[in-house]
């Protein structure tokens, strides 16, 4: 039994929780912006989590418990850019398998005057609710504060086990 | 009469010890899938495997893998996900207090192999 592996699994999802965050901190940022590279205003972004696979055994009795509806399609879609590191073969944590774009209609405001104002007078913005950026946002900080406490309660496991060793 | 370094009773320890890291790992992965659509949360049943490790360990067997279950009577989300933060960090501080035992028992049982070793002194 690996106590390592336990910090490496609540880490992994520090940084993914992490990551969540600054996804929202980059929608709140990009409330009005009226352009991006692809044309069009920005869209907002969300994230996906999905359960890691982790060591073989370990982990085909976690998801034949869990009615094995883990290792699905999310999985599969990880973007390369964004994916943690050697995440999904890692400790049967979480990683961030896909960042995928709101694709509802961008909002339409009258505003003949702004130089993206389309040939009606209006202008395209992003799709961006304050509150919901801020519950998705706390949702993310308190999950991190978890695995932040895990961390914290591995540490004293190892703590502990060192103190085995001592006279 | 011969004392061993490895006694029956550190060797069940070294086991109690294996489960308390086992289920802090299962509780690791349940708060790491807090946010996981579709996830549901994981356990042991602590009490069985320690009776399975203790027989295993009067029967000369290695240690088993740990049987994982979904864990019954949670409060489903409507992402599907079970998992309840309240539940998990009870568990991890269960798992950590079980570990910490097991941590000072074996000092002990060390302690008095230690002291058969120096008992000339």
């Amino acid at each position: 039994m690996n106590l390592f592996g336990l910090m490496e699994t609540s880490g992994g999802a520090m940084q993914a929780e992490r990551m969540r965050a600054e996804v929202v901190a980059a929608n709140m940022a990009n409330a009005e912006t009226t352009r991006t590279a692809s044309g069009g205003p920005y869209r907002r972004q969300e994230i996906v989590f999905a359960a890691n696979q982790g060591d073989p055994g370990f982990l085909d009795s976690i998801s034949a418990a869990s009615g094995g509806g883990l290792s699905g399609s999310l999985a599969q879609a990880a973007l390369p850019t964004l994916s943690l590191p050697g995440a999904p073969t890692a400790a049967p944590g979480v990683h961030v398998a896909q960042v995928v774009e709101d694709s509802s209609p961008p909002l339409k405001r009258y505003d003949p005057g702004h130089p993206d104002a389309g040939p009606d007078g209006y202008v395209s913005y992003p799709d961006i609710n304050p509150l919901t950026e801020m519950v998705d946002l706390m949702g993310a900080t308190r999950a991190y504060g978890l695995n932040g406490s895990a961390v914290q309660a591995e540490k004293g496991m190892i703590t502990a086990a060192l103190e085995i060793a001592k006279p | 009469m011969g004392i061993e370094i490895e006694t029956r009773l550190s060797e069940q320890i070294a086991r109690y010890l294996d489960l308390a890291a086992s289920e802090a790992k299962l509780t690791a992965a349940n708060m790491a899938n807090i946010d996981t659509p579709g996830y549901r949360a994981v356990g042991m049943d602590f009490e069985a495997e320690m009776q399975g490790a203790l027989n295993g360990v009067d029967q000369g067997q290695a240690a088993r893998q740990v049987q994982v279950r979904a864990v019954q009577g949670l409060v489903a989300r409507p992402d599907g996900n079970n998992v309840s933060m309240d539940r998990e960090g009870l568990n991890l501080a269960e798992a950590q207090l079980k570990f910490k035992t097991g941590v000072a028992l074996l000092r002990e049982e060390y302690q008095r192999v230690m002291d058969a070793i120096h008992a000339d002194k």
